[in-house]
């Protein structure tokens, strides 16, 4: 299947900001989330395959034709930015009727859907019909991003681009509308690229995922593959992994690699080939490790099984942080009951197990 | 003096200060024009208005105003728009190059525009030998030195009116399928609109009120300021108060229609 | 905290000091000498405040200069204190000022002027102008002309009064109808004043002025006979046929001779009078010689018995009058 919006070697100089050979491609009902921190280039990116910015160098093609040099108004894209943008002066109908439309059709995910962007069957099928004579100010976050979808669609657009949509919304919101977002674009199989330096918008939407930073591209590809084995200590935090430790290889063997991290060897799985005696950094995922009382599970393997003390416990829901010492600081998570069960406090000894698979060497 | 704590109902120190400012300042602009007003009879002010140069007058001050305003919205607005979306280098002097008319004294504006719009100036000679266009003692004199020392208003305005408008929108519109003229009408303009309706009323105003520099270049025929002038003259305080009067009741009329008209159709901004 | 409290006092004492000074030098120089006058006499006037202010060093003179009408009704309609008065046309005092409530009593007339065109290298027919065909080519169609209002000015019903009397002169009939014809409305304008910088610029190419205005701002001027130029008050009786229709009625043609009075009720009475004896005296007289306005010698007065003393030595009664 030919890539639906393809990027190429794209680098763009913006005053003393410079965009530098960001390059990816996306088929047909793929969503790719640019994550990175305020300043990296993320909008700006989003922007230039919008058609905003001329780059200097590199191609911005959909759907297989390259669009470089065609204005905005020809590029076909569905663009939807933090507060959703709906033009205050107009009625929900009016706002949708205002997009200028062609013969194209999307490609349909049921007969429902209205493929040819009409306007007053995409307000039905979001189910804001009766919002039509509405002025924007006067709907909910909900009813706006249904409205600003639908908008986007009258346009029948072939790749769609969110510049933060949810940055501000609060949490519960935040996650209703990621949700209903994710269902939407799964149904519909277009393109699309989230913006966003949210974490919790990548987990939930992302198939592929590209961390910037500084304007350069620092880890691109699919979304599992970036969580898992970070490629840096930079991208390792901004994906959220818990425990990012410096560390030192003390010898690679067949059966796997030992890292010396604090006071503790850690073994970690063959197959991350590093010369010995360098410094690395290694990355494990808080729910990768197990937490036990130290009586318990004695016949298990001994590799990677640390006794510690918690020191520090969080509650946020439903899930409880624990922070540890085992002779390298370490977080886990637990579930509440767990956590009355082994009537965990601070100060009280644990036991730890990781996993050697679970343990992710980067270079820095 | 003791006030009660600032609650939502109660209004506290701070709000009653600044009415009784507020007060000073109205009281200030309002009294003249009262006391003014306060020196006519409904028969002084009729016998003016019987005054066929008088109402000629006024209405030559109301045509060359609406044309000067006209003419600052046709060419400010742009100009704004400019302003407001693109950077360039020297922008910040074109912006100060715009408030200078109203630093100018007038009898030098009018002077300067002279120098361009007379028989011999640099404009003025081909306009009058080609179009047959002349500045001195018509109506496109009266309006080329209002429009030059109200035009100002109707920029610095506009300017403001669409620096508000979030640049995201005339993105999204573009996105949309619209093209940039279509996404300057249908979206920066209306929610710009009332920014540039109260530009555009304040160089109207501006414009009516205008004498020394319109003066230079036209005498006769003669607009209100210069008229009301005229009669001090020839005839004192009475006749001028009393042609002052009624222009100051036709203005005023215009300018509440003018306002209310402006306020209609406004928008609430979303909050960003 | 005791260093800045003493800071604070000194600050206060001196800025108090200063205030309770200056206070105390004004009340012991209250002259300011307020002097509303015509504008051509701007130049001359500025120059005879610099020698009384030699004179009379505690003496501010504050000069207004406006149209002679204008600032007449500036002490009459408006009420605006000024203590002297100078005009370009004598007949503007009695007209406004003796009228009930008085606020003047006698005037004496102190300079006398011509009415004159002016002209640059740029204005039509430029070379070819002098004073025995000037009525001819300001007659000619395309040569514009300027002049002041003759409903608020003097000299604008001067220059009528003095087409008409050229009209009689050159025994030209149409005369005054054809240059008034180059000089319609739209170049008009309250003072001829205002008018040079449109005759520099080339918007017109005469403009009927003043000599003293003429030698003044350097510009070249046609010399017009005295018969029809105003400026000889031995010629009175014939420039009496010389007639301007305005809105204010139809004026006769007088003399131009530039008056001076004291305003009644000024609380600077012994010094406004110090003024205007510099004035009539030799000193002034030669000021307003330098100027290029005629002298005379000595100044015409009228209501003699009005005028303080020392200023009645200074003047003769006005010829028949």
């Amino acid at each position: 299947m030919s890539a639906s919006l393809a990027v190429e070697a794209l680098t763009l100089t913006l005053g003393a900001f410079r965009l530098n050979q960001i390059d990816f491609a996306l088929a047909r009902g793929e969503i790719l989330v640019i994550l990175g921190p305020n300043g990296a280039g993320k909008s700006v990116t989003l922007e230039t395959i919008a058609g905003f910015h001329w780059p200097d160098s590199g191609r911005v093609l959909i759907g297989g034709s390259e669009v470089t040099a065609l204005p905005p108004e020809r590029r076909n894209i569905g663009f939807v930015v933090q507060n959703f943008g709906l033009f205050p002066h107009l009625t929900v109908a009016q706002n949708v009727a205002i997009a200028r439309r062609s013969d194209r059709a999307i490609a349909a995910p049921d007969s429902t859907f209205p493929a040819h962007g009409d306007p007053a069957a995409l307000l039905s099928y979001f189910g804001v019909a009766h919002l039509a004579k509405r002025m924007p100010a006067a709907l909910s976050p909900g009813e706006k991003q249904r409205v600003a979808l639908a908008r986007a669609l009258a346009s029948v657009p072939d790749v769609f681009l969110f510049d933060e949509p949810f940055s501000a919304l609060d949490a519960d919101m935040r996650e209703q509308l990621r949700e209903e977002l994710n269902t939407f674009l799964r149904a519909l199989a277009i393109p699309a690229i989230l913006v966003t330096h949210d974490r919790g918008d990548a987990i939930a939407l992302a198939d592929k995922i590209m961390v910037l930073r500084d304007g350069a591209v620092v880890q691109s590809g699919a979304a599992t593959e970036v969580f898992r084995k970070p490629i840096s200590s930079f991208v390792a935090r901004f994906v959220g992994v818990e425990n990012v430790l410096p560390g030192r290889i003390v010898e690679t063997t067949e059966n796997g690699i030992s890292i010396e991290v604090g006071k503790q060897i850690v073994g970690a799985a063959r197959g991350q080939s590093m010369p010995a005696g360098r410094p690395i950094v290694v990355s494990i995922h808080a729910e990768d490790v197990a937490v036990s009382l130290p009586e318990g599970e004695r016949q298990k393997s001994a590799i990677n099984r640390f006794a510690g003390r918690v020191t520090a416990m969080r509650r946020a829901g439903a899930l409880v942080t624990i922070a540890i010492d085992c002779g390298f600081p370490l977080r886990a998570f637990l579930l509440g009951p767990q956590v009355r069960e082994m009537g965990l406090d601070v100060g009280s000894g644990v036991a730890v197990q990781i996993a050697p698979e679970a343990v992710h060497i980067m270079a820095d | 003096m003791w006030l009660p704590p600032a609650t939502p109902s109660y209004p506290g120190a701070l709000y009653l200060a600044c009415w009784f400012a507020g007060s000073v300042l109205l009281a200030f602009l309002v009294l003249p024009l009262v006391a003014l007003a306060l020196t006519q009879s409904g028969a002084s002010l009729a016998g003016v208005a019987r005054m066929v140069d008088v109402r000629d007058a006024i209405v030559l001050s109301l045509e060359a105003a609406f044309l000067s305003a006209a003419a600052a919205a046709v060419v400010g607005v742009p100009l704004a728009y400019a302003l407001a979306r693109t950077a360039f280098p020297g922008k910040g002097i074109v912006a100060a190059l715009v408030d200078l008319p109203l630093a100018v004294p007038h009898t030098v504006a009018g002077i300067a525009l002279l120098l361009v719009f007379g028989r011999q100036g640099v404009l003025g000679e081909p306009l009058q030998t080609f179009v047959g266009l002349k500045f001195w003692g018509t109506i496109a004199g009266v309006v080329v030195a209002m429009l030059f020392v109200s035009a100002p208003y109707t920029v610095n305005a506009a300017r403001i009116g669409f620096e508000a408008v979030d640049p995201r929108l005339e993105k999204i519109a573009r996105t949309l399928g619209l093209n940039p003229w279509r996404t300057f009408m249908r979206i920066t303009l209306p929610l710009a609109r009332r920014s540039i309706m109260t530009g555009v009323t304040l160089t109207y105003a501006r414009s009516i009120s205008e004498f020394g520099a319109v003066v230079i270049l036209v005498y006769y025929p003669m607009t209100a300021p210069v008229k009301i002038y005229e009669l001090f003259l020839r005839f004192g305080l009475e006749q001028s108060a009393a042609a002052a009067v009624l222009l100051l009741i036709v203005s005023l009329s215009l300018f509440v229609l003018l306002r209310t008209l402006a306020q209609r159709g406004g928008v609430p901004q979303e909050n960003r | 905290m005791t260093r800045r409290l003493t800071l604070a006092q000194a600050a206060f004492g001196i800025v108090g000091a200063l205030m309770v000074a200056s206070s105390s030098t004004q009340a012991a120089d209250p002259t300011t000498l307020t002097v509303y006058a015509a504008g051509t006499l701007a130049v001359p006037f500025r120059q005879v405040s610099a020698l009384f202010t030699q004179k009379y060093p505690n003496v501010t003179v504050q000069a207004q200069f406006g149209g002679s009408v204008m600032m007449a009704k500036r002490i009459t309609d408006l009420h605006q204190d000024s203590d002297l008065l100078a005009v370009a046309d004598y007949n503007v005092i009695p007209k406004y000022m003796f009228a009930e409530p008085a606020h003047a009593t006698w005037y004496a007339g102190f300079a006398r002027n011509a009415i004159t065109f002016v002209y640059t290298e740029k204005s039509k027919y430029a070379n070819e102008i002098n004073s025995d065909n000037w009525y001819k080519i300001l007659s000619r169609p395309g040569v514009e002309i300027g002049r002041s209002n003759p409903d608020t000015d003097p000299s604008g019903y001067q220059t009528v009064q003095m087409l008409n009397l050229a009209e009689k002169l050159y025994n030209a009939p149409g005369l005054e109808q054809k240059v008034l014809a180059n000089a319609p409305l739209t170049n008009m304008r309250d003072t001829e004043t205002a008018l040079i910088s449109a005759l520099q610029l080339g918007q017109i190419d005469y403009l009927a002025i003043y000599r003293s205005d003429a030698l003044q701002h350097h510009l070249k001027f046609i010399d017009l006979p005295a018969k029809i130029n105003l400026s000889d008050p031995a010629q009175s009786a014939y420039y009496l046929t010389g007639t301007a229709h305005t809105k204010n009625g139809d004026l006769a043609g007088k003399p131009i001779v530039y008056a001076v009075t004291m305003v009644n009720g000024s609380k600077n009475a012994e010094m406004a009078e110090n003024y205007v004896a510099l004035l009539l005296g030799p000193q002034g007289q030669a000021v307003m010689k330098t100027n290029g306005f005629g002298e005379f010698n000595p100044a015409y007065a009228v209501h003699v018995d009005a005028m303080p003393a020392a200023l009645k030595k200074l003047v003769e009664p006005w010829p028949g009058s």
